[in-house]
């Protein structure tokens, strides 16, 4: 029992890391329809800018990490301006283009940073507490705290303000919003400015707790885009118990399989998007002929 | 006629020699480096057109190429070394292995498309990877090494000049299998199941067996790639079949043209030599493709093969389109069929719809529709919008599952039979809002309809490809011919999206009845149309029920159903309100407040300030 309990209070806060990247991943794919493949390489940008302004510019961790999702926020912008002709036309062709951001983000970061990645000192000294005989980190508290304060804040966002209502309606239909006057591109370019700050918030949490290389992207950012599959994409709340969910998993799979613990990660998922395709909370649309 | 064909052929087969030439001679010029960067070349060049067939034919996003690469490598190089197997039967179990996990992995395809196919090939990728640095069988990060030279007729293939010849030959018939491929049925069939899964259903394409081969084909290809692979350079390790040469094989296929096999395969070669050339500068090379790949897909998604078009797409608009001149032909109408006497031999009625119920959740869209349609009849169906005519033609031809109730064709229960079987048995459909294949031809879109054969007829491929040949030639002249009866020879070569909109009508007609139905289901068939076409729309119909089938159509346009139907249903709130003959069902009550609204209410006069107060 203490183990069970220990290995899913470790994968909580792996999962609230999930969890950001589905929601910026979910966010940007309910606007536009578009899986942004980029996303985990836009993670990896914001864990070397803010681990870059925290650690080598001596910046407070949250001043770091604010400038870090203004970066990826223009980065973000970059990306749907270049991408914007092929917006609700050609979804493969946005996917493919996004790869093709990735993979120039990887070789930036290259370029920038080198091919060797970094270690990231954590925040916090604080010691773990204990509570109940369990070990928790403090800093695990604080990536729950930091992520449960962007759901409400996003949440916020789409529900009382003007902007984020325009954006809900874009998602809905794009034609209908702009035949009510929303510009359609700048509320995308919005959304995915914020996926893309999301992205870096993810990527800046995450760098004390793994280390920080041009490819970290990778698997973090399947994962994150696995738990927005299994919340059913799109699905904001979804998003949050997917990537809960990916965490534990995760965090058991290493428990038990050790080394092959992605390849069981991937093999469950796959088996669990093969039973529900539109995840567990998805909602069947009919398709008409 | 034969001395027109070999002259016309002539220059092909010129180019052909030339190349086989310049292929014969090249090892001459090169360098032992150089020949090794074309013996990798070739082998993703391999790979190419694997992920090609998959994601530019069929429309299958694979991000699993490494893997089945690296599932074939890897079993070639733990048969040699750990079990003793001679090279070649090793490399025919590995090829057997990709296979496999080709259906393994095209299993989630069956329930999910696009992104979501991409992600989960992606993740069992990642998966794989996972699985080479960690077991000790596959060596971990060291990787295998020391795997054995495979032998071959005494032919020395640890020389890489003499193995760059092997590979020549195993690439010159993978490509030209491809090829064969894609220009024929099974190639047609991926390709309308990309442009639209829906419609390629209902001309016959069994989807999920078209998934999986698309699947098993791009494995098969990564299989021949791994195993060249691994008797070339005879040591593997894991960061050969990582995310980022995934990737780089997706730009390839991109920029080279992922609907064109010979794209891909430029892609890459191209890339390959570029990648080799800048061997010192990787990340720069890396940043170079990227941006490449952003490019292309917005400004030129059909990539380097699909310039030539472009820009003959380009001089044509400029010129005046050749589609403008060409002229759209009368319909010839078909030979009248002998008309059964139902009093002399009865029959069944064709289509037989009983107490069929549709819900979608809460919402009820058909409620115990009935409906009988005699062999022979023009029926028509009419009803305001929202009112389940569409619902029942997708219950009829197998879209959907009906809630409740059964159809039957000439007596045979049809509920619950896929679209493709449907299709086979004799149910063919138009689609309210146009369902052709985009990216086909207009003869493509026919072919597709006129192949008749079963999808696991494709063992032939392997097996017996002669028979394909004979088919496809006897398809060539049945699509002729059809062409020449709905006069749409003139467009043949064009694709439909360029068509006008009344012409684009008249080819779901003739698509439909290429696999000579028995039963036609038309949905709207007049939407769109102007004044002459509705005229000439009806002297079809009427030609079509004479050549012996059965139509029902849903239509708006009223003058059209009054003149060309026998009988009329009307359906209002996803029930039968009214049948019999046009003018029967325009004088019901009921048809009319369906219609117009409670419209007695209309004719009731206004209640006068006295009789209102008691």
């Amino acid at each position: 029992m203490q183990v069970f309990l220990q290995t899913l209070v470790g994968g909580l806060s792996l999962g609230a890391i999930y969890a950001l990247v589905a929601m910026g991943f979910s966010l940007v794919y309910r606007t536009m329809g578009l899986v942004n493949f980029a996303h985990a390489d836009v993670l990896m940008i914001g864990a070397f800018a803010a681990s870059t302004f925290y650690v080598s510019t001596k910046l407070p961790f949250a001043l770091a990490m604010a400038l870090a999702i203004a970066v990826t926020g223009m980065i973000g912008l970059f990306i749907e301006r270049v991408l914007r002709p092929l917006e609700n036309k050609d979804f493969t062709l946005m996917l493919i283009g996004t790869i093709g951001f990735g993979m120039v983000l990887q070789a930036v970061a290259v370029l920038i940073w080198g091919a060797t990645g970094r270690a990231v000192a954590s925040p916090v000294k604080a010691a773990p507490l204990a509570l109940w005989g369990l070990r928790i980190r403090t800093y695990d508290l604080i990536v729950l705290a930091i992520t449960a304060a962007a759901v409400v804040l996003l949440a916020g966002f789409l529900q009382r303000t003007k902007r984020g209502a325009a954006m809900q309606a874009v998602a809905m239909d794009h034609e209908a919003a702009t035949a009510v006057g929303i510009h359609v591109g700048r509320s995308n370019a919005i959304a995915f400015a914020i996926g893309a700050g999301l992205a870096a918030l993810a990527g800046g949490l995450v760098g004390p707790l793994l280390y920080v290389n041009p490819t970290m992207g990778g698997p973090i950012g399947i994962k994150g885009f696995a738990a927005a599959m299994m919340g059913g994409c799109g699905n904001i709340p979804g998003a949050i118990v997917g990537g809960l969910a990916i965490g534990v998993l995760d965090s058991f799979a290493a428990g038990h399989f050790q080394g092959y613990s992605e390849l069981v990660v991937f093999l469950v998922f796959t088996v669990i998007i093969m039973i529900r395709p539109l995840g567990l909370f998805g909602e069947m649309t009919v398709s008409r002929a | 006629m034969n001395a027109l064909l070999r002259r016309r052929s002539t220059p092909r087969l010129g180019g052909l020699a030339a190349l086989i030439a310049v292929v014969w001679i090249l090892p001459y010029q090169l360098g032992g480096y150089a020949i090794h960067v074309v013996d990798i070349a070739l082998i993703f060049a391999l790979l190419a057109i694997g992920m090609g067939l998959a994601m530019g034919i069929a429309g299958q996003i694979n991000l699993a190429q490494v893997a089945f690469f690296g599932v074939s490598a890897y079993a070639t190089a733990i048969l040699t070394t750990h079990n003793g197997f001679g090279f070649w039967p090793a490399a025919a179990l590995a090829m057997v292995a990709a296979a496999l996990v080709g259906i393994l992995v095209g299993i989630p395809a069956l329930r999910m498309q696009s992104h979501y196919l991409g992600i989960v090939t992606l993740g069992l990728a990642l998966g794989f990877i996972n699985w080479t640095t960690n077991a000790s069988v596959a060596g971990g990060a060291e990787g295998i090494s020391a795997i054995p030279v495979p032998p071959l007729f005494g032919i020395d293939l640890s020389s890489e000049y003499l193995y760059y010849y092997l590979e020549a030959a195993v690439f010159a018939a993978a490509l030209a299998f491809g090829l064969f491929v894609v220009r024929t049925g099974l190639g047609r069939r991926l390709m309308a199941m990309r442009d639209d899964p829906l419609s390629a259903g209902a001309v016959g394409a069994e989807i999920p067996l078209l998934r999986m081969t698309a699947f098993v084909l791009s494995s098969v290809y990564g299989g021949v790639a791994g195993v060249l692979y691994v008797g070339l350079i005879r040591f593997i390790a894991p960061e050969t079949f990582n995310i980022t040469n995934m990737f780089l094989l997706l730009a390839m296929v991109v920029i080279g043209g992922r609907q064109s096999l010979v794209g891909c395969v430029i892609g890459a070669i191209g890339l390959t030599l570029i990648r080799e050339q800048l061997v010192d500068y990787p990340s720069y090379t890396q940043l170079g493709f990227g941006v490449v790949v952003v490019l292309m897909v917005v400004f030129a998604p059909t990539g380097l093969a699909g310039i030539p078009a472009r820009v003959r797409a380009v001089v044509d608009r400029r010129r005046g389109r050749a589609a403008d001149r060409a002229a759209l032909r009368p319909f010839q109408p078909y030979e009248p069929a002998a008309r059964p006497d139902p009093e002399a031999d009865p029959v069944p009625p064709t289509l037989d719809v009983r107490q069929v119920s549709k819900h979608f959740r809460g919402l009820t869209a058909l409620e115990k529709v009935s409906l009988t349609v005699e062999r022979g009849e023009i029926r028509g169906i009419v009803g305001p919008n929202g009112s389940g005519k569409t619902t029942l033609f997708n219950v009829i031809s197998g879209f959907y599952k009906a809630s409740a109730g059964h159809v039957r064709l000439d007596g045979r229960v049809i509920s619950g039979v896929r679209p493709y079987r449907l299709s086979m048995l004799g149910v063919a459909r138009t689609f309210q809002n146009l369902r052709l294949f985009g990216e086909l031809t207009v003869k493509d879109n026919l072919l597709v309809a006129l192949d008749r054969t079963r999808t696991y007829a494709i063992w032939r491929y392997v097996l017996w490809p002669a028979g394909i040949w004979r088919h496809e030639r006897r398809l060539n002249q049945q699509a002729d011919d059809l062409l020449a009866r709905f006069g749409l020879t003139e467009f043949a070569k064009a694709p439909p999206g360029s068509l006008p909109y009344g012409i684009q009508r008249r080819i779901e007609i003739a698509r439909a009845m290429a696999g000579a139905p028995r039963l036609v289901l038309l949905d709207e068939p007049a939407a769109g149309l102007n004044g002459e076409e509705v005229r000439q729309l009806a002297g079809i119909v009427r030609s079509i029920r004479d050549s012996g089938a059965t139509v029902v159509l849903i239509e708006h346009n009223m003058g059209l159903v009054m003149s060309l139907c026998e009988r009329v249903t009307v359906l209002a709130g996803g029930a039968v309100i009214a049948e019999g003959t046009p003018a029967e069902v325009v004088g019901d009550p009921g048809v009319i407040e369906a219609y117009l609204g409670d419209s007695a209410m209309a004719d009731m006069p206004l209640p006068t300030p006295s009789e209102a107060r008691p």
